[in-house]
This record gives structure tokens, sequence and C-alpha cells, in this order.
């Protein structure tokens, strides 16, 4: 029965939030950006979880999994269905080269510098464990929300090449984090990581991948003579629930069969129009309960090592997204300057940062991931509050100077 | 393709529960997996059997047998238990659509016939349960033992539970059909009736029967006394669920099927959890919004909107969990007591729409809307088998095969019917 009520009462919120906390105006201002994005829900959820109220207790949580579970797929097929190549090649080359770069910029240097404080900091744990911990963080600040670039485009007189550099990059980072998570995911697998890892790690994320790609021509086969939207609804739960558990199943991340199930149908299917407003009905919501839920999840513990690491990451996102923009630029001839405050327009993750971070989570259950939690969701907060400013500070001033 | 989907989708889950991928997998972790396979496997053998012009809930309830814990062995028993709080949601869906569509002016005009319907049924079957109990008993082991009265209280308990009627699926399969006709209405009112009556009557009966079986044993009137007290909390918690939601359509009205799914889920698993009746609550709630407020339709349209992955979960969910092993071993008594049920329905119905001069469609093919039975008649055999420990496993058996049978052949008989009558 506590179950039931937990629920209701997630839904009870799910209800209100979303209609009246996703509604403020104010975008650059940092409470609101924080309100805007559903940031405050894992807070909240913080206050119901183990650590507050205990009225999401662990028992209840475990009950509902499968919610977090459909959670995932939901936000990595939204996020696969918005990657239509048809649209993404309207942007120059160069654009996805500045991406690629930023990306393999930041992760190796976030890999190579928390490694060596990681190995100071938990000398007991084993070093496959902080490296596999120290890819994921590397991993994670890879990733960037559009959500933020977005909301604030009203507010770009321009509407220039930065704009639309910055939502390019934000939107595609997400896929080179999941796939980087799918990987972290199959070569570290839990709790198989000890034996055989290359071939365990090569056969789950092959498994993965052709699982989803399969399931996507499926549903686009099954759902190529439009049928009613009732029906097109059971194929979409279906379909994401399938993959969804299915990666549960074999342990590897609903977020990235999700994204390739989401990759593949949106790729063939013409039914654009009417899965947008389904996926987008159901967003909030889901999103709110999503976010109350990570929250209960988080066990929150706060020390020395846990705020040294936390500092070491907001450093490293800044610098990461800063420095590497003048070699790009070199390298790829950019047809316009990359000043470093560019970079400063990426810091928010969002959803897709936050749906990492506990995927990581239910992937391996172990204490060195609750230290990965804590340090991953302080930092993504701490930087989610930051990103307004950093946005003023850059895209805003570089469009209108444009 | 849909046929390739169908036969893809259970050899995936073959595969992925098999000993060659069951080392790499979490096991306890199959939840979810099971779910969308059986969203999707159950809603795929709807649209098979759709095509041999069938009634698709037919296909999701086959589905579900196939794949459940019996035949392929593809959803284990712990998946079902676990949907569960779909089948809650789904009832209340139903319930809440079964009132929106009774119109109060179409009762007070049908109310006689409906209630000779009612009556003529319960009178027909329970009499001629009574009878044929006698001539089996001395074929059948676990009563061929037992006293006159005990016997008697055995076959009234049967009747009682013949009577039954699955509203759920009645309704699923004229809402299916499209169907919308004096039959249709009447078939889905009486059903909708038929069900509150023998939830009451069933309570006398279950009395009685205690009162026939057990020496020194007197009717229980304190029973019957919490059983008039569920069905009175029941009508009062209906009450307050239809003002909400009139109250919602009328200064809110954003997101109304959230908010619809919302109340149905929680109307049934808490009222289910303290006693009370949810189906019940949710038909009176729809009922006083179809007629005491201009927002039926939207309460109806919300529900439609986002109803048909509900049923199709709660109608494949019914067929996993329909006991085959209780078919196997008890198929020659059900299937003799599915057909003398249907005979003693028909003759009900007959007498009961003869006497109110309804027309010929209504005599003839109106029985066949009364033939599927599932959650009442089901919870009714649990309630006997747990009252009567001695005979009542071997009665459940009896029961469940039955339940299978009709549950299986009930919605064929009523879409035929309705095409018949041409009400869709």
């Amino acid at each position: 029965m506590r179950v039931l009520y937990a629920f209701g009462l997630l839904v009870l919120i799910a209800f209100l939030g979303s209609r009246f906390l996703f509604r403020r105006s104010k975008v650059l201002s940092p409470w609101s950006f924080l309100l805007l994005s559903g940031l405050l829900y894992i807070l909240l959820g913080l206050l119901l979880g183990k650590v507050g109220l205990n009225i999401l207790s662990p028992d209840v949580l475990r009950e509902l999994t499968p919610l977090i579970c459909l959670g995932l797929g939901w936000l990595g097929f939204l996020f696969g269905f918005q990657l239509e190549y048809r649209y993404l090649r309207r942007f120059p080359g160069k654009y996805l080269g500045l991406s690629l770069i930023q990306t393999v910029f930041i992760f190796l240097l976030t890999v190579l510098c928390t490694l060596p404080l990681l190995r100071v900091l938990f000398p007991q744990e084993a070093a496959f464990l902080l490296a596999g911990m120290a890819v994921a963080f590397g991993i994670l600040w890879t990733i960037h929300s559009p959500s933020l670039i977005n909301a604030a485009a009203g507010s770009l007189p321009n509407k220039g090449n930065y704009y639309y550099l910055a939502r390019f990059i934000t939107s595609i980072s997400g896929f080179w984090g999941i796939v980087g998570l799918a990987l972290l995911d199959s070569f570290w697998h839990y709790p198989f990581f000890k034996d055989q890892p290359l071939l365990y790690g090569i056969l789950v994320f092959v498994g993965g991948t052709v699982l989803s790609v399969g399931m996507g021509f499926l549903f686009f086969a099954l759902t190529k003579k439009r049928p009613p939207e009732k029906d097109l609804l059971v194929f979409l739960l279906g379909f994401v629930f399938f993959v969804s558990g299915a990666a549960f199943y074999f342990n590897i991340p609903p977020l990235y069969t999700g994204m390739v199930l989401g990759i593949t149908f949106s790729n063939f299917t013409r039914l654009h129009e009417v899965i947008y407003p389904l996926l987008f009905s159901t967003e909030k919501n889901l999103y709110v309960v999503f976010l109350l839920l990570i929250g209960a999840l988080w066990e929150f513990h706060l020390d020395v090592r846990i705020a040294a690491l936390v500092l070491l990451l907001i450093v490293l996102r800044v610098a990461g997204e800063m420095l590497p923009l003048s070699a790009a630029r070199r390298i790829l001839r950019f047809p316009f300057a990359l000043p470093p405050r560019f970079g400063l327009s990426f810091l928010s993750t969002g959803g897709v940062g936050i749906a990492f971070a506990v995927s990581v989570k239910m992937s391996f259950p172990l204490p060195l991931t609750d230290v990965f939690l804590t340090a991953a969701l302080i930092s993504i907060l701490a930087t989610e509050l930051f990103s307004p400013l950093a946005l003023r500070w850059s895209l805003l001033k570089l469009d209108r100077n444009q | 393709m849909i046929f390739f989907a169908f036969l893809i989708l259970p050899a995936g889950m073959y595969l992925f529960r098999s000993p060659l991928l069951a080392a790499l997998s979490l096991p306890e972790q199959s939840t979810s997996l099971a779910f969308g396979f059986l969203l999707l496997f159950a809603f795929l053998g709807g649209e098979i059997i759709h095509r041999l012009k069938l009634p698709r809930i037919t296909g999701f309830l086959l589905a579900g047998m196939i794949c459940g814990p019996y035949i392929l062995k593809l959803l284990k028993t712990s998946d079902v238990t676990d949907f569960q709080l779909f089948d809650g949601l789904a009832l209340s869906l139903i319930a809440l659509t079964a009132g929106g569509e009774m119109k109060i002016g179409e009762i007070r005009k049908r109310m006689r016939t409906i209630s000779s319907l009612v009556l003529m049924q319960s009178v027909f079957i329970i009499l001629g349960f009574l009878a044929i109990g006698f001539v089996l008993k001395p074929f059948i082991p676990f009563v061929s033992q037992m006293t006159d009265a005990q016997n008697t209280a055995v076959w009234l308990l049967l009747g009682t539970l013949a009577t039954a009627t699955s509203p759920s699926t009645t309704i699923a399969v004229i809402n299916e059909t499209g169907a919308d006709g004096p039959m249709s209405d009447l078939v889905l009112t009486t059903a909708v009736f038929k069900d509150f009556f023998i939830i009451i009557f069933f309570a006398f009966a279950l009395s009685f029967s205690r009162s026939l079986v057990g020496p020194g044993t007197s009717f229980d009137l304190g029973f019957l006394l919490r059983i008039l007290r569920d069905i009175g909390g029941s009508l009062l918690i209906g009450l307050a669920v239809g003002l909400s939601i009139i109250l919602y359509l009328r200064f809110i009205r954003r997101d109304i099927t959230l908010f619809i799914l919302g109340i149905a889920f929680f109307t049934y698993q808490i009222s289910h959890h303290h006693g009370f009746h949810p189906l019940l609550i949710c038909l009176l709630a729809g009922f006083l919004v179809e007629n005491y407020s201009p927002h039926g339709d939207r309460l109806i349209q919300a529900i439609e909107k986002s109803s048909l992955p509900v049923y199709v979960i709660f109608f494949a969910i019914s067929g996993a969990s329909l006991d085959l092993n209780a078919l196997r071993e008890g198929w020659p008594l059900a299937l003799l007591l599915v057909v003398w049920r249907g005979v003693l329905k028909f003759a009900g119905t007959y007498a009961g729409a003869r006497i109110n001069r309804e027309n010929q469609d209504v005599r003839r093919f109106a029985w066949t809307g009364f033939i599927s039975q599932a959650g009442v008649a089901l919870g009714m055999a649990i309630m006997i088998e747990r009252t009567f420990p001695e005979w009542g496993g071997m009665f459940k058996t009896i029961v469940l095969a039955v339940i299978a049978i009709n549950q299986v052949i009930g919605p064929i008989f009523l879409q035929k019917m309705i095409y018949r009558a041409g009400e869709a």
C-alpha cells in the first residue's frame, strides 16, 4: 500500500509540477532556470527519499524500478527521434568536426585529471573500478543540453551562426555521451566485468545495438500504413518498454537502446507530426516523476573527498568547454571566430546528463557509484545554476556583436 | 508483417530466456521486458484475430494464454502478478465508460425489461443448476459423498456464479464494434445491473450455504451486513469521485486524460485495498458525470484517447491468468456446465424479454451478451474456496475451467450477435 501512496504522491506532484513550474518566463535567471529545467524535483525527491522523509523508501523504489526503466528508455527514444538525418545534414560538416573535437578533448581532460585524484581519495578501491568511474565522469562531461539555448532563443536578437552552432553542438553531444555510456556499461559489464570483459563487452554492445535497430525497423514496418493514433500509442509504448526492458534485463543502458530505437524509427517513418505530440504530451509528467525518483534514489552524503571531486569537475567542465575552441578553429578552418568565451554556452547538461548519472548508478549497484552519483549530481546542479549567467556572457554577447 | 512480428517477438523472448543468454542477464529485472512484450504480442494477436472477423479482445486473451505460464511460459507467474496494477486501472476505466454510457432516460424507459432480464436469468440459472446438481451427483467425485443439503449448497453457489457475467468484456466488445442500438444498450445496462445484483445475492447465498453445510452453523447476518456496508460505502465514494470529476471538468479542463487515468488508478487501488467495490464506484461516478453534468462526452473522449494500451494489457493478463491446468483436469464437466449455462441464459433471457414484449432480436440474441465471465466470478470462487476449504479447492478448479471457456467464447458470441442485430 505504501508503494501505492508513494506513487500517488509522485503523480500528484508531477501533475501539479508540469502545470505550474515549467512555465517560468525569466529563463536567464539562475533560479528560474532551475525551476524550468525541473532540477528542483531532484531536491524534492531527495526530501521524500531515504535520507529525508523516507516516503520513497528503498523498498518502494525497488517496486517502482520499471518506471525508472521506462523513463530512461522514453528519454532515450525522445532524444534519438530528434536525430533525423534529413535535419542534421543541413548543418555544415565543420560543426560535426567541432563537436567531435570538443567531445574528445573534454573526455580525455576529465579522465586524465579525475583518475589520479580518485586514486588518492579512494586508495582502497580496485584500480579497474576507479578507471571505470573516471571514464564515467569523462563521458558525463561530454554531454550538453539544448534546452537552455532553446529557451533563451527569444532573447537573442540575431540568431546567427553562433546560435545555430551552439544548438547543433548541444543537440548532438548527447549522442556521443549515450554511446559512451553503452560502451562503458558493456566493457565494465556488471556483474561479469571480471570475466572476459572484452568478449562480453562486444557481445553486449553489439547485441543491444542489433536488437534496437531491429525493433526500430519492425516498428517502422508495422506502422508503414499509417495506423490510427490509438494503435500508434500502443506500438510506441510497447516498443519503448520492450527495448528498455531488454536493456534492463541485460544490464545495458535503456537510454542507449531507446535512443537507437528512436534514431532508426525516425529516419524511416513519415509519422513525425503524429509522434511528436504523443511524445510531448507525456514528456513533462514523466520527466517530473523521473527526477523525483532520481532524487529519492540519491543517497546524499557530503564529505571532503566528494567536495574535492565536485570542485575539480566544475573546473574541468569550464576549462574543457573553453580551451579546445581556438585549436579546433585552426584545425577545421572555421569560417568565423570561436573565442573561448563561446564555450561557456555549453555548461548545461540537462536531463540527459542526469539520466546518464542515474544509469551508471543503476548499472553498477556498488558503494562507489553512490559517490559517483553524489559528485555528478552536485556538479550538474552547480553548473546548471551557473549556466544561465554563463550564457549571458557568451552566446548572448556574441550574438549581439554579430 | 503482423504475422511475422507475431512470430518473431515470442522467438526473441524465448531466446532471451534461454540458458544461452540467461547467463548474461539479471532475471529479477524482467518486469519491464515482459510488459513490453505482452503489450506488443497481445496487440498483434488482436489484429490477427480481427482479420478473421473475430473481436480483438479474443485475440488479446488468446495471446495472453499462449505466452502465459501454462503454454509457452514466456511470462512467469510473478510477471503476471506484477502487472496487477494495470488490471485495476483497466477495470476502473471500463466501469467509468460503462457509467458514462448509461443514460438515465433510457434506463427509466427500460427498467422493467432490465429487471425482468436479471430476475429471469437468475431464477432459470440457479434452479437449472440445482436440478442438474442432483442428476450429476453420483458422477462427480467430490459431491458424491455429500448429504443432499451439502450438495444443494454446492450447486446453489455454482448457480450464483454462473449467473455472473463480465460487464467489462461486454463493454469492451460493444466499444470495439462501435455498436449502437437498443439491444446493445439493453445488454450493456443489464450486464452492469446484474453484476450489482449478483454481488448482493452472493452474500445471501454464501451465508445460506454455510448454514446448510456446517452442522450448528447458523445464517451469518454479520457477514451480510459487512457486504451491505461495503456496497453503501462504495456508493458514497462513487458519489465523491463523480463530483470530483465534474468539478475538474467544469473548472480546470486541462490534461483531462491524465487526470482521468490518475483518478481511475487510485480509486481502484485504494477502494480495493479497503474492501470497497471499485467497479461500482467508477460506474456510479461515470453515471453521475453523464447524467448530472454536461461533460459526459468529454469524459468518454478522454478515456478513449488513452485506454487502448490499458485494455490490451488487461485482457492479455486475463488470458495469461486463466488456469489452463484446471481446464485440462476438469474440461468434460466444465464443458457440460458451459453448455448448460448457455441454454439457461438463453431461456432466462428469452422469458424475461418476452414478458416485456421486447422484439425478436432481443429475445433471440441478447443472451450472448451475458456469456463472458471474469473477475467477479473468479473473486467469488476464491471466497468460496476460503469459506469451505474441505471442497472449495475442487469447486474452484471447476469454476476456473468454466470461466476459461466462457471468457474465450463470450466475446465471439457477442460480436456475432451485434452484427446479426445490425447494430454495428
